[in-house]
């Protein structure tokens, strides 16, 4: 039974309750518990509507169904609470006898209890009274036993047996009082078991009569429910026999339509196959005389046929004549093609084995030959080695003449100086000032000085920018034989402090903790350490190209925003931005061009640095410098790749300027200063004529010739 | 036809009477009667021997035959009808019945007389029907339903009884109840007795002494009234489970004496005995005996650790406070279900001793201390026992003197127990205030179906919502019954139906 089903049924209950209650819980009740249940009722009654309402849609369907369905329901719930409500009351009016005799016994029993307690009460009373009776009995004997007068005796006894008589009489009075007692007990006994008889009789009676009423409603009920059980069943059966009687008559109605129907369509089928067998005929007819008419033509045509037939027969026969003898013919022919075949086949057979011949001294001489070439590149591999071997050797021997030679030069030059000092000094009286040449200070073979790594690079940098700051203006970057000519040093710090900056996730979180203590510059040191090293950054030039790709970015950055710059500077740079495979070939030409520009930046790179004004870094925006980085990235990796090959290159030694350096060791004393020492030759030339006329007079004292004798050593030293 | 059928008929006689007896069985269909049919396959024997005579006869008579409607086989009596007469006549000397067909067996059963001796139908016969005239024959009115709804269970424990009921010690042979043991010991599940007769030489003293007007009082002081001892019978009864036993003397007439209604100590140690063998025992009730304290102690020692024993009923005794004491030790130490100790002298010590045992008791469904005087104190003693009590489902508490202050206990019980579904605490002085107490607690409690306040000073107005409040626990209970899933739903949705109301 679902819960609305339950709901309806229980409904009867509550209009049961309405009928029979007497005390409703009002609100407006004296007492407050009634007055809380009457809310608390009327709160529940409330949220039952709600709950209703909101249920109520789909059970409006429902309801309607149910209400003819509930009706026995109804009645057999109804019955239920009737029955159950007698069965109670019943059993109450019944049990109620017990109740009461129940508490007649506990006010018998109390009752009971108090006249015991009262009864023994007495009776002590009675005994201590009649003890001292007895007792003043019994003393006086004592007294009459020392009376000696016998009328004293006489009285004694007398008054003796007055107070037995009285004992024996309170006596007598108090046992009949407890007869009395007894007497009206067992009057009460009967009377006890009258009424209980009585009641016994009421309780059977009522027993009787609950057993009656019992049955009466139970048969009521029974003939109640089964009355609401026929009359749903009746009227059950008088819808139901409503709606087969509608549905027999709709159905008949159907039938009825569906017969004309059929009978219609008869009719009409029944026309159109009369119309079509007519058209049937006619057409037979025309197929008929049609197809009589293609008979005849089709017979004229077999009679041509069969003309045509006996002539192809003729023709075949003589075919086959013909073929026949062919034939033969080709009989011949086959038996020629064969012999052909057989001798053919022996020419082929010869080749075959010479062929197969030829394959095996070829792959003899295959064999050799591979060996030979393996030979061969051993040999090659040796030699490599001796080679290198070799070149080492050079080297060093080179180095060592070139030493040699040089240690010899610098003498002479040392000597030469000397001697031009003191020619100077002495001679002249001028002052001397030693000439300063850069490869004076040259030592061993001219060649690349050794790449520097990038980090020792900016060590070097940022030690000297920290020199810098403490003393501005004295040094100017003199020596800066590094730095490629446009970036100056200051915008490479900048870009670097940038760089460091802005890429500090590059660096491991716990080198980043492990700096917080150091000093700013050292700081930076070891942060671009790390940078560089995530980079890929090793060289000095990987450095440098970083920088100009700073730089460049910038100036592209600029030329596409402002749009003055030179296009062709523009398309350089575009193409370095855009297209890395070709930039880096720029690159390379670059770096080549940086190596051999080297030496001239020493004397032009001051002032095209001051030139061209160095793209500032500051322009670059902190947001850019990772795109640029990314940038970069991309594009340093293809020179990696292409390293090795320049490496081989690098290791062959230019000696162009070897001539160069060994010419101006030759001119370290200048023309000019030549130029005047053969003037101070022939000038001393002539001093010493002078003094040689002055001396052949003074012959005779020996000290001039010691004068004049080393000038002249000298002078002859010299050339 | 006819004749070809007569000369094979006196070609070949044998044959020719079974052609005969189709014959006439098939003629005979027309005018004879349905049970016809049957017997001539049944009943060859007769119908053999008599027809080497009359078989010309029957072909030329079955016109005849025919056309006499009185005419029928069924005159004839059947020889398995007679055997069965026999078997029946002679049954008491020689039992048959196993060894017959069934439905001649139900024959020879709807036939036998009631009064055969039960040494030869008592083990032989499970037919519920002979037995069931048995009873019939000997008692006008019969509750097979008091005996487990078996008549041969009725017949014996009905017969034993009145066996019980009227023996007297020293004058009936005890063989007759000792002979009986055998025949129903597998039947016998239930001892009730309501009377047990003193020795002979009061009766036998008393009968004379009847008739010549009561002048022999002053022999009538043997101690040896002892009843008749039911150890052996107890022993006996294998399937014994219950005991009912009144030590009582009814119908004396003006013959009272109060020694005939003396339970004597001897009657008692054979009785403890007699129940402490038996370990079928469930149900033991002695009622009305003057069972005092020493006796009820007696017994109920007998019963501890009892395996069985579901229900004690020592109603209507005089046991006092030591007896209650008894009792609640009793219920620590078995499995008793039921205790009855209505109309006996308990007083409060008795009752907190009871409630003592009754806090972590998990086997009492049900208590009776109807017409007891516990007073309040033994009332509060029950009512905190109650709280912690998980089982107990019906207290009868009627006629103990109680007053408010148990009220009031009870009211916080009724708020937090939910085993208890049926109390009485009517013929009491609950008063006004108890009675409010008590519809207080009623409003928290779901499970209370029967709680009787009757004649206890209650409000009526009180009474009236208690009842409101029971009648809606009753519908809620039925409901569960009902449909058990739907409990919940249910409860919610009768709620508000009920509080409309």
């Amino acid at each position: 039974m679902n819960p609305p089903g339950s709901l309806e049924a229980l409904d009867p209950n509550v209009d049961e309750h309405l009928s029979t209650q007497i005390l409703a819980p009002s609100v407006h009740s004296d007492n407050s518990q009634e007055r809380i249940q009457a809310r608390r009722l009327r709160i529940a009654a409330r949220l039952e509507a709600r709950r209703r309402e909101a249920l109520g849609e789909y059970l409006d369907g429902k309801k309607e169904s149910e209400e003819d369905q509930s009706k026995s329901y109804k009645q057999k719930e109804e019955s239920r609470l009737k029955l159950a409500k007698l069965l109670l009351c019943g059993t109450e009016l019944v049990t109620n006898i017990q109740v009461a005799i129940d508490i007649r016994e506990i006010h018998r029993r109390v009752e009971e209890e108090e006249i015991k307690r009262q009864r023994i009460e007495k009776l002590e009373n009675e005994v201590k009274t009649s003890q001292d009776k007895f007792n003043e009995i019994t003393s006086k004997w004592e007294e009459g036993k020392q009376k000696r007068i016998p009328q004293e005796l006489w009285e004694m006894l007398n008054t003796q047996q007055l107070h037995c008589a009285g004992l024996l009489e309170d006596k007598n009075k108090l046992i009949s009082e407890l007869q009395q007692e007894l007497k009206t007990k067992d009057d009460q006994y009967v009377k006890d078991l009258k009424k209980q008889s009585d009641d016994i009789c009421l309780l059977l009676e009522r027993m009787e009569e609950q057993v009656k009423n019992v049955m009466k409603t139970f048969r009521e009920e029974l003939y109640n429910i089964e009355k609401a059980f026929e009359v749903e069943r009746q009227e059950l059966l008088a819808s139901n026999k409503k709606k087969w009687e509608r549905a027999l008559q709709a159905h008949n109605a159907k039938e009825l339509e569906y017969l004309n129907n059929r009978m219609k369509k008869v009719e009409d089928y029944e026309k159109q196959l009369n119309r079509q067998r007519i058209w049937d005929c006619e057409e037979y007819n025309m197929i008929k005389i049609k197809l009589e008419q293609d008979v005849q033509i089709l017979e004229q045509q077999l009679q041509q046929r069969k003309a045509i037939y006996q002539l192809n027969q003729e023709k075949l026969e003589y075919n086959l004549q013909v073929l026949k003898k062919r034939d033969e013919e080709n009989t011949v022919i086959k038996s020629q093609q064969k012999r052909k075949i057989n001798r053919l086949q022996d020419i082929l057979n010869n080749l075959r084995s010479k062929y197969a011949k030829q394959i095996k001294q070829f792959q003899e001489e295959n064999q050799s030959l591979t060996s030979d070439y393996k030979r061969l590149v051993m040999q090659f591999k040796e030699l490599q080695k001796a080679m290198r071997h070799f070149a080492l050797i050079d080297d060093a021997k080179f180095r060592e003449i070139w030493l040699m030679n040089e240690e010899e030069a610098k003498d002479l030059i040392a000597r030469a100086f000397d001697v031009d000092r003191i020619i100077h000094t002495h001679h002249l009286g001028l002052p001397w000032a030693a000439p300063d040449f850069w490869f004076l200070n040259n030592v061993g073979p001219i060649s690349q000085q050794p790449q520097k790594s990038a980090t020792q690079i900016v060590e070097e940098m940022l030690m000297r920018s920290e020199e810098e700051e403490a003393e501005e203006a004295t040094s100017e970057p003199e020596s800066y034989l590094d730095l490629p000519k446009q970036i100056s040093e200051k915008t490479t710090k900048r870009i670097l402090m940038l760089l460091c900056d802005e890429s500090g996730f590059l660096i491991e979180s716990k080198l980043l903790s492990l700096l917080l203590p150091l000093e700013q510059n050292e700081c930076y040191l070891l942060r671009l350490d790390a940078i560089f090293s995530a980079l890929g950054i090793e060289s000095e030039d990987d450095l440098y190209k970083l920088v100009n790709f700073f730089l460049k970015y910038r100036a592209h950055r600029l030329s596409s925003s402002l749009q003055i710059k030179p296009c062709s500077q523009a398309s350089v740079e575009k193409a370095s931005m855009e297209e890395t495979s070709t930039r880096s070939e720029l690159e390379l030409a670059e770096q080549t061009e940086m190596e051999g520009e080297k030496e001239e930046s020493l004397v032009e790179g001051e002032k095209e640095e001051e030139e061209e004004t160095p793209p500032s870094p500051w322009v670059i925006h902190p947001n850019d410098v990772l795109k640029i980085l990314e940038a970069f990235v991309m594009g340093l990796k293809k020179p990696r790749d292409s390293r090795a090959p320049l490496r081989v290159q690098k290791n062959v030694r230019d000696n162009s300027k070897d001539s160069e350096y060994w010419q101006a060791l030759t001119t370290v004393i200048p023309s000019s200063k030549q130029n005047l020492w053969d003037a101070l030759y022939t000038a001393l030339e002539k001093y010493q004529s002078t003094l040689n006329c002055k001396f052949l007079p003074l012959r005779c004292c020996g000290y001039p010739q010691n004068r004049a004798g080393p000038p002249k050593a000298d002078v002859l030293g010299l050339a | 036809m006819q004749d070809t059928v007569t000369t094979s008929a006196l070609l070949d006689p044998s044959h020719s009477s079974v052609s005969t007896q189709d014959k006439s069985s098939t003629g005979g269909h027309t005018s004879s009667t349905s049970p016809q049919l049957s017997k001539p396959s049944i009943t060859p024997v007769p119908a053999k021997s008599r027809n080497p005579h009359p078989r010309a006869n029957i072909r030329r008579m079955r016109r005849i035959i025919a056309e006499d409607p009185e005419w029928s086989l069924a005159i004839v009596p059947l020889l398995t009808e007679l055997c069965i007469q026999h078997i029946i006549r002679n049954f008491q000397k020689n039992p048959i019945l196993k060894q017959m067909l069934p439905e001649h067996q139900q024959k020879v059963l709807n036939h036998l007389s009631p009064d055969l001796p039960l040494a030869v139908t008592a083990n032989l016969i499970d037919n519920e029907n002979y037995w069931l005239r048995c009873c019939m024959h000997r008692w006008p009115v019969c509750h097979v339903a008091h005996h487990g709804g078996s008549w041969k269970r009725m017949f014996f424990e009905r017969h034993l009884e009145n066996l019980l009921k009227h023996f007297i010690p020293g004058t009936t042979d005890p063989a007759v109840i000792l002979d009986l043991l055998p025949l129903c010991r597998n039947y016998v599940r239930r001892v009730h007795v309501d009377q047990f007769l003193p020795p002979v030489q009061l009766p036998a003293q008393l009968r004379p002494g009847d008739q010549s007007d009561s002048g022999s009082e002053g022999e009538m002081e043997e101690p040896t009234v002892d009843h008749y001892q039911l150890g052996d019978l107890v022993a006996g009864l294998s399937h014994l489970e219950e005991l009912d036993l009144v030590y009582d003397v009814k119908d004396c007439g003006m013959n009272f004496e109060w020694n005939l209604f003396l339970f004597t100590y001897r009657d008692c140690l054979s009785l403890a005995a007699a129940i402490k063998a038996c370990h079928t025992l469930k149900i033991f009730k002695l009622t009305r005996s003057k069972v005092d304290d020493d006796k009820a102690r007696i017994i109920i020692r007998s019963l501890l650790h009892h395996p069985v024993l579901e229900e004690l009923d020592l109603s209507q005794n005089l046991i006092g406070d030591r007896g209650a004491r008894g009792a609640a030790k009793l219920l620590s130490h078995s499995r008793l279900r039921v205790l009855n100790l209505a109309n006996n002298q308990v007083r409060a010590p008795g009752a907190q001793s009871l409630a003592h045992a009754l806090a972590h008791n998990t086997n009492l469904i049900s208590l009776n201390l109807r017409l007891n005087c516990i007073e309040d104190e033994g009332g509060q003693a029950l009512a905190h026992a109650l709280q912690t009590n998980k089982c107990l489902t019906t207290l009868h508490l009627g006629g103990n003197e109680l007053s408010e202050p148990t009220a009031t206990l009870l009211s916080q019980v009724l708020a937090i127990n939910t085993t208890l579904t049926s109390i009485n605490l009517s013929c009491n002085h609950i008063g006004l205030d108890g009675g409010k107490q008590l519809l207080e607690g009623m409003s928290d409690n779901k499970t209370l179906l029967e709680f009787d306040l009757r004649l206890s000073d209650v409000a009526q107005e009180s009474e009236y919502l208690i009842g409101q409040a029971l009648y809606a626990n009753r519908e809620a209970a039925r409901q569960r019954a009902l449909n058990p899933s739907h409990f919940m739903s249910t409860i919610t949705a009768n709620g508000p139906e009920n509080s409309v109301g």
